[in-house]
């Protein structure tokens, strides 16, 4: 119950109920008001009497008026209470001599057709007429007392001719009430609901949303609560992910590091061994030992890489960067291995037209890696390598060319396999393109990016 | 002749390449955890270490190693080889060695980093040429005489010597020497490659002090 006291909901009935009720209350206040003022059809202006009251007091008056100059007199009395009052006498002869304000157009001469024409078309009608004999007797004529009936109208209803527009103005001022209160209800909840849409669209340093203020403990306050428990769980989930991928990274990493180390061993007695003053054969045996340690480490590097690639975990960080000079300070470490294995070197690079490739150094590096250790491990008897760089219309290309005895001849050389399978995934990771072309004479390996438009 | 300190905590590892360091000349102190480190930290040329170590890890002493003293050269020697660890370990130390690891590469890294943080010794023979590497007098030992460089000459060959046997890229070299970015089709490396060689070669024509390495750069090799 106090949850639904909280709600919008309630509040909305609410500001229903009051405006049912301002609308009700208004109408009872002006059927209070003037319904009760115009029942009292009676209730005179000040000084003056009612139509009942002004009936008698004519006909009490008339009684004691007979001579000319007291009708006159009367007359003149009248005409001070009531202004808008007209009086005239028909004397017994059935002459019109006396008047007072007269509007209608009377004749002078009354017979008893027209009197009682009179009566008749005046009686309850408007003006208000009342007839009375003069004097005891009847035949000394009549006076005749006729005012307008809006004069007397009651008092409510004066009021509400004079006042109606402050009625409609009050019934309008209660309409447009309801209306402002209507809308500063919405607008709290519209604000509120675009404030929620803001607050949802920010986002931290790592792409989360944060967590928004609860305010109020309404419907949307249980959208806010909602929202902040599914950036907590969002957060929950990507810690978690972070974790599970960290130790999958500690786990490769480890994996090789124990693996490496007892090779290091071997490594070290085959150095020592190497020294020691042996026949032929055991010196070419223990160079075969240290050529299988380096392959076997390779080859190690090579599944840390290809798992961590494979699960898309390998770091990645796409930065402009200067190809030309890139390539010539990277072959600038690799020329002494390949002079000390007595390799022709074979170096000519142009800058590209567009020289600046988007791509990681590290990534770019590990796949000429890959790709000089195959031509040095599966090539060596071409004795040759050359790496150039080279344009055509729609490509720039990066070219590796050895005169080794190419791939499809080569049975030992199982290992190249997965050496080429990172090459791969790297070379598109990077929105790259390769190709490989081997015969017997020798492998060219090109790795390709596409001419940019206007770039 | 260096003092080397080297921590690693795999017996076989550790004496093989205490015994090879110590036979191409230098004194190496190896000990096999970082605890005792205060007691070596001051007196010491480089630093060769390994990363996993019982306590103390290869990172942090370092770490420690740097800040005591700046100069200090660091090469790592793990078996650790992902791209994140060799990005911290590069972060402060000066050069990080995988294992497997050929004792010939390790002592030429050795040597290379003790030349460039200028701990060698004080006279150096390139071919024909006598150098002293305090002083910086170079003699041509045929004729007995002082070479003189110009300013721009002498500079450019202090560069090549500190970083010997290493290939120079155009660029490296320009704007290791110049200090400014390095334009495409700028001859003037050349020329002074060129003025350089007439005085310090024996035939200018054939040069076999800056080694000319076709399509990368130059290098002068010990």
């Amino acid at each position: 119950m106090k949850r639904f006291l909280k709600s919008l909901l309630a509040k909305y009935i609410l500001i229903i109920l009051i405006a049912i009720f301002l609308i009700q209350a208004a109408y009872f206040i002006i059927i209070f008001v003037f319904f009760n003022l115009m029942e009292d059809t009676d209730s005179p202006e000040d000084g003056q009497n009612s139509f009942t009251e002004i009936e008698a007091e004519w006909h009490r008056e008339a009684h004691q008026v007979i001579t000319k100059d007291d009708i006159k007199h009367l007359f003149e009395e009248w005409q001070e209470v009531y202004p808008d009052a007209s009086m005239f006498r028909v004397n017994g002869d059935g002459v019109l001599d006396v008047q007072s304000n007269l509007q209608e157009n009377l004749p002078d001469k009354w017979d008893v057709t027209y009197t009682a024409q009179f009566l008749k078309s005046h009686y309850e009608g408007d003006p208000f007429t009342v007839v009375a004999f003069t004097g005891e007797h009847e035949e000394d004529g009549f006076i005749v007392f006729q005012l307008p009936r809006e004069v007397m109208q009651p008092y409510g209803q004066r009021l509400f001719n004079q006042y109606s527009w402050a009625i409609i103005m009050l019934t309008m001022g209660i309409v447009l009430l309801f209306i402002l209160l209507s809308l500063w209800f919405f607008r709290g909840i519209r604000k509120r609901l675009v404030h929620l849409q803001e607050a949802m669209e920010i986002r931290d340093i790592d792409g989360m949303p944060i967590l928004i203020e609860e305010k109020k403990q309404d419907e949307i306050g249980d959208l806010e609560k909602s929202f902040n428990r599914m950036v907590q769980e969002l957060r929950e989930s990507r810690e978690r992910e972070q974790e599970e991928e960290q130790l999958r990274k500690e786990l490769i990493a480890n994996l090789s590091h124990d693996l490496r180390t007892p090779l290091t061993k071997i490594n070290a007695q085959a150095y020592a061994l190497q020294k020691m003053d042996l026949p032929i054969e055991a010196k070419h045996s223990l160079k075969l030992t240290s050529a299988s340690i380096e392959d076997v480490d390779k080859l190690i590097e090579n599944l840390m890489s290809y798992t961590l690639l494979m699960a898309s975990k390998y770091k990645k960080d796409l930065k402009e960067i200067d190809m030309s000079r890139f390539l010539r300070q990277y072959l600038a470490a690799w020329y002494p291995v390949f002079e000390k294995e007595g390799f022709t070197v074979d170096v000519d690079i142009v800058p590209f037209e567009q020289n600046t490739w988007k791509v990681d150094s590290l990534w770019l590096s590990r796949i000429l890696d890959n790709l000089l250790q195959n031509v040095l491990r599966h090539a060596a008897d071409g004795k040759y390598i050359a790496v150039r760089t080279e344009s055509s219309e729609l490509n720039d290309a990066i070219v590796v060319i050895d005169k080794g005895k190419g791939m499809q001849v080569d049975t030992e050389q199982k290992g190249a396999g997965i050496g080429l399978s990172i090459v791969d995934m790297m070379v598109k990771g990077m929105h790259l393109d390769w190709e490989i072309d081997s015969t017997e004479q020798g492998t060219t390996i090109k790795i390709i990016r596409e001419k940019r438009a206007g770039n | 002749m260096a003092q080397i300190l080297y921590i690693e905590d795999e017996k076989e590892i550790g004496q093989w390449v205490t015994e090879d360091l110590t036979g191409r000349g230098h004194e190496v102190n190896w000990l096999t955890s970082g605890v005792e480190l205060e007691k070596h930290i001051s007196n010491i040329d480089l630093a060769i270490l390994d990363i996993m170590l019982p306590g103390l890890d290869g990172f942090s002493i370092g770490k420690r190693i740097k800040k005591a003293n700046q100069d200090t050269p660091i090469i790592m020697l793990s078996a650790r080889s992902a791209v994140e660890d060799k990005l911290e370990g590069l972060s402060f130390a000066d050069d990080y060695v995988t294992k497997p690891f050929h004792p010939d590469e390790l002592a030429a890294r050795v040597d290379a980093l003790l030349r460039r943080f200028q701990k060698e010794e004080d006279a150096l023979e390139i071919g024909h040429l006598q150098i002293d590497m305090k002083s910086l007098i170079i003699i041509n030992k045929h004729t007995e005489e002082e070479i003189l460089l110009t300013g721009k000459q002498f500079q450019l060959f202090q560069y090549f010597l500190r970083h010997l046997n290493q290939i120079l890229t155009k660029e490296q070299l320009y704007e290791g020497v110049w200090g400014e970015q390095f334009m495409d089709g700028d001859k003037t490396l050349m020329v002074h490659i060129r003025y350089l060689r007439e005085k310090i070669e024996e035939n200018p024509a054939k040069p076999v002090i800056i080694e000319t390495i076709r399509g990368i750069g130059y290098r002068v090799k010990k």
